[in-house]
């Protein structure tokens, strides 16, 4: 190294260190920013609650209770995103005469803010699907499914980032393999591309392009299989992926009495969660982010489930 | 110095004025039953005009049970499986002949594959619903002699009264079996029609013998639709047991 040069660095060194401990002097203290994820998945047309003589599921769920639940939950924080993990048709006569409509309807008034894919969504036809989207006011993505020789090209999105209270939060879909879960009539020219390849593409884009602050995956791929633990499962993308902060699942019904802490690629915590099914439990994921004016050292979040 | 001063200035603007860092301290995971909440009334409000119209149409009277049609009547048949396969037979063939010039040799689906029983007295759609909630439909498969083998192993091994149309005819023997169809006995050498749904096809259930057939032909109807259009048919459904698979 040349002289010059070392003298240069040295200067630019402790010019940065006195800046920095001025700056320790006049430290204002640490802002915090609250943000909520609320999360359903597979309510599968589940508008009303379960009978009160049902075996399982006495007086559980409903639209018209979820809905005071997440009101109530606005009026703690009003910095809420509301997510729903897929398959949100099918399973009730609601969907089978008005094919989706008032599942739709619904989550406008809820204000969804996205949500992805399930096979079930395509049980009345791809195109079926289109009609119904165009009535969404919240966001469909899916990043493994490619429509572009179908109906819903450029009406999926793979992901979408949100700026909530100054938080950017990036939120990408994935989609379950189609072929042989789902007639080939029904979601025509549908391409399945490999979500774990998609899932490390957009975790990358959300944290390096889009500098997003959360990155969330709403995944319809299933939470585990044990029986065939090769199958993709959203314990396997948190194990392959990098900067995923919470993995919101759908498609087996697990009902996780609590989130799963798994490990990501580089060693650090990811959370996977997913609640059960037909909307009788919400998941709520609470992230507390703080401002710092320089930038330190990222240490792990403390985690509490 | 001058160079100095450009330096610290530089560094000033891209540490001093950026925006703050965020950095996640802490995270609340947490499950929340859907039970207490007060309903929100704009919501319920919502729902109601669809109820009611959905109401009106589920309750729609199809036919009559004298006695609860059951899935669980027997170990190789239920009188629901003889009632649901002989349906769609009858339903499913007419079309068949239609495309086809031929005739469909029998129906298999699966043991549970109907979601539920139909209670005694009046049927309407909502049991149609209940049935069959899944929007499965109805094809039918060539399958080669190699393949029916398969099949018959699978209904042996298996012992449960998966459903089959009145033409297939097995009697159970100790030592192995015997099998009519359509008052023939099964040859080998030839292939068969099989009735079945879509689901079933693609090797839903473990039918594997399903899968890569000789040939699929696909009839467009869906399951639920051929039971209410039979339903609809007949003013009483006698459906029972009558040892169509019976073990010796």
């Amino acid at each position: 190294m040349k002289r010059r040069d070392f003298i240069t660095k040295t200067s630019a060194a402790t010019a940065l260190l006195s800046f920095n401990n001025f700056e320790l002097f006049a430290a204002p203290k640490i802002k915090q920013k609250h943000i909520t994820i609320l999360h359903t998945n597979d309510v599968h047309s589940h508008i009303e609650p379960f009978a009160a003589d049902h075996p399982r599921y006495a007086n559980l769920g409903g639209a018209a209770k979820r809905a005071a639940y997440i009101n109530a939950v606005r009026l703690e924080n009003p910095n809420v995103i509301l997510l729903d993990a897929g398959d949100m048709f099918q399973g009730t006569p609601y969907f089978n005469y008005f094919g989706g409509e008032l599942e739709f309807k619904l989550m406008n008034m809820m204000q969804y803010n996205a949500a992805t894919i399930g096979n079930h969504e395509f049980d009345n036809g791809i195109d079926d699907l289109y009609k119904q989207i165009l009535n969404a006011k919240f966001e469909l993505l899916s990043a493994n499914y490619d429509f572009t020789n179908t109906i819903l090209n450029t009406h999926v999105k793979p992901y979408k980032v949100f700026i909530v209270d100054g938080v950017k939060i990036g939120v990408f879909g994935l989609g379950i393999k189609l072929e042989g879960l789902v007639n080939k009539k029904m979601f025509k020219e549908t391409v399945y591309i490999d979500p774990i390849e998609i899932a490390q593409d957009m975790s990358r884009i959300l944290k390096e392009q889009e500098k997003c602050d959360l990155i969330i995956c709403l995944s319809h791929l299933g939470y585990y299989y044990k029986a065939t633990p090769d199958v993709v499962s959203d314990l396997i993308i948190a194990e392959k992926t990098a900067n995923i902060d919470l993995i919101i699942g759908g498609h087996t019904h697990t009902f996780l009495p609590k989130p799963t802490v798994a490990k990501n690629k580089d060693g650090k915590n990811v959370l996977v969660n997913q609640v059960g099914w037909t909307g009788v439990n919400m998941g709520r994921i609470d992230f507390y982010l703080d401002e710092n004016q320089t930038k330190i050292k990222a240490k792990e979040p403390i985690i509490i489930v | 110095m001058k160079k100095y001063i450009i330096i610290f200035l530089t560094i000033f603007f891209v540490f001093g004025c950026k925006s703050p860092q965020l950095t996640v301290s802490k995270i609340e995971g947490q499950n929340i039953e859907i039970k207490e909440q007060l309903a929100v009334k704009s919501i319920e409000e919502t729902i109601h005009p669809y109820t009611v119209k959905m109401d009106k149409e589920i309750n729609t009277v199809l036919s009559f049970t004298p006695k609860i049609i059951s899935e669980k009547d027997s170990k190789y048949e239920t009188s629901l499986g003889n009632l649901m396969a002989d349906l769609c037979y009858e339903q499913a063939n007419p079309i068949f002949e239609s495309r086809t010039g031929k005739t469909i040799d029998f129906a298999l689906f699966n043991h549970r594959g109907m979601r539920a029983e139909i209670p005694q007295g009046n049927i309407l759609v909502k049991h149609a619903f209940e049935m069959m909630p899944f929007e499965n439909m109805l094809l039918v498969v060539e399958l080669s002699g190699a393949k029916m083998e398969e099949l018959i192993l699978f209904l042996l091994d298996e012992a449960r009264a998966h459903p089959v149309s009145h033409h297939f005819q097995m009697l159970i023997k100790k030592d192995g079996y015997s099998l009519n169809i359509n008052g023939k006995p099964f040859d080998k050498s030839k292939s068969y029609y099989v009735l079945t749904s879509d689901y079933l096809q693609g090797g839903g259930d473990n039918m594997n013998f399903f899968k890569n057939p000789l040939q699929i032909i696909e009839t467009d109807y869906k399951l639920r639709n051929a039971i209410i259009d039979y339903l609809s048919k007949h003013e009483v459904i006698n459906a029972k047991l009558d040892g169509r698979i019976k073990a010796e």
